[in-house]
């Protein structure tokens, strides 16, 4: 690694970290986030409970994935990759793309046991966003990277312009790809819901009677899903040639 | 070179990758309707000079370029030439045949698809100048029950003449080839060579190549490149007979004699 990659890694780095701790910060000040485990009723005191409450998610990870597929387009093929913010932003992506999604779950449960209703939504928003955001974006950038670039250059060479070029070729190339990440993204987002329906019935069942607890059905709906999801995915990012 | 009738003139044209200079000071004029070659060793600046004819380098980044090209009497860099006629009017065949991953039909169809309107193209008139265009590279026979079939599942031989046949349409002047054969054998080099020589006389051609029997065989002109500047540009058997430059001369006896 040359000196101006390590740079441009801690740049990327300390950006994010102060992006992070700012967050945080604003977040507890906003809503006074204390230790009261187990005590202020949330609003959420059963799995199917949450499970609406995730299903009113599903527009925003819509959105979420949407407009990552458009930014990934833009980084790819309107930034030159030899700009120090292009190198930058693609440090992020990368470094917010390797968190293990076990993270945000933690980071989720957390904020679940101290039951404060805004904060969870507001958490709950952010862990699908940071769930979602960087993975789709890594995904089809390299699905857009795959295009070959011949393609490219017999395109442009008759006289295709940009958006020719994208909407006619690197997008439908790209296409299958894309759906893979799409997958990923899915499967994670079912796993991290499936854990945190054992955990917010483990802590209503605490309240009550432990030895009471079962796991619900819809742990077991959930994970088989992500791993549904998590097979298509692989399927779909399986290199087809021509 | 007393004629006027110059399908291609360059004037002191430089061009820069970042720092690095690739081409100096280059002043060609390249005949209408024949076919030139394009000499020298790796990295002289062949594809570079190619590329500029049809503002191809462009889109790799950090490109600058000086000097005047003129393509048929019109400056290219003009801020009234559209991109997209200039693409239309110069047509270029890479070194790996490029058909895109699309039917036969449509690859031919492309470039008219992108310079007319939507919908504009009636069935009839695509079929026609689908059978036209590959009867003119002599594939109509070959492909003409596998038109639908993906171009990139053809032979080599067989994409890189439907990568020509895709340009006429377009009803280009020029055609430029960037090492054209280099992925063929020798069957499919000969084929394509038969066909530059057939279609020469409507078409300008230049072509970039790394095979000396080639550049003989099939050029009325022939230009030596050497590090970014021309050397010599002189009739084809002038050039490899009497070259007047020395580096010509080594270059030539070195690769030919
Ligand atoms: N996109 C680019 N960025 C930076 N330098 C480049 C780029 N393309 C070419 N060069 C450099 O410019 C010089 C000329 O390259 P060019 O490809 O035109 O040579 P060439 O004569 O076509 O060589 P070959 O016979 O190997 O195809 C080379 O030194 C090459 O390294
Ligand atoms: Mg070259």
């Amino acid at each position: 690694m040359n000196r101006s990659e390590l740079i441009i890694q801690i740049i990327a780095l300390a950006t994010l970290t102060i992006a992070c701790v700012l967050v945080w910060v604003v977040t507890t000040e906003v809503f006074h986030v204390e230790g009261e485990i187990l005590s202020v009723p949330m609003g959420i005191d059963s799995g199917s409970d949450l499970i609406d409450r995730l299903y009113s998610m599903i527009p925003l990870l819509c959105v979420a994935m949407l407009l990552s597929i458009a930014f990934a387009f833009y980084i790819e093929e309107w930034l030159s990759e030899t700009t120090w913010y292009y190198r930058i932003i693609n440090q992020q992506i990368s470094i917010l793309a390797n968190i293990p999604s076990l993270i945000y779950g933690i980071l989720v449960i957390c904020i679940f046991l101290f039951q404060v209703k805004e904060f969870l939504n507001f958490t709950l928003v952010l862990a699908i966003v940071f769930l979602v955001v960087p993975v789709i974006i890594r995904t089809t950038q390299s699905a857009i990277r795959g295009v070959d670039l011949s393609v490219r250059e017999a395109a442009y060479a008759l006289g295709a312009n940009r958006w020719q070029v994208i909407t006619d070729h690197v997008f439908p190339r790209a296409f299958p790809k894309i759906t893979g990440g799409i997958f990923t993204v899915i499967s994670r987002v079912l796993a991290i819901a499936a854990l945190l329906i054992i955990v917010c019935e483990l802590r209503t069942s605490i309240i009550q009677d432990v030895s009471s607890y079962e796991i619900s059905s819809d742990v077991f709906v959930l994970i088989s899903l992500a791993l549904l999801s998590c097979v298509l995915s692989s399927f779909l990012q399986i290199n087809r040639n021509s | 070179m007393e004629t006027n009738n110059h399908s291609i003139e360059t004037k002191n044209l430089s061009l820069w990758y970042g720092d690095f200079q690739a081409l100096m000071d280059v002043s060609v004029n390249i005949p209408s309707g024949k076919i030139t070659a394009l000499i020298g060793p790796s990295g002289c600046g062949k594809t570079t000079l190619l590329r500029c004819f049809n503002r191809v380098n462009e889109r790799y980044g950090n490109v600058t370029t000086k000097g005047e090209i003129k393509i048929l009497g019109k400056n290219i860099y003009d801020p009234d030439v559209s991109l997209l006629e200039l693409r239309k009017t110069v047509g270029m065949v890479f070194q790996r045949p490029n058909p895109l991953p699309i039917s036969v039909y449509e690859n031919i169809l492309f470039g008219l698809r992108i310079h007319s309107p939507f919908g504009s193209l009636t069935r009839n008139q695509a079929d026609e100048i689908v059978e036209e265009a590959l009867t003119s590279v002599f594939l109509w026979d070959d492909l003409k029950d596998k038109l639908k079939a993906r171009a990139t599942s053809l032979q080599l031989e067989q994409q890189q003449k439907l990568c020509i046949a895709r340009l006429l349409p377009l009803k280009p002047q020029i055609i430029l080839m960037d090492e054209p054969c280099s992925a063929l054998d020798a069957k499919g080099t000969l084929a394509v060579e038969e066909l530059m020589g057939i279609l020469a006389g409507k078409y300008t051609f230049l072509i970039v190549t790394h095979n000396m029997a080639q550049a003989r065989r099939v050029s009325t002109e022939c230009i030596y490149m050497f590090l970014g500047e021309l050397i010599e540009h002189r009739e084809t058997q002038a050039l490899f007979e009497t070259p007047e430059h020395p580096k010509t001369a080594d270059y030539v006896q070195m690769r030919y004699g």
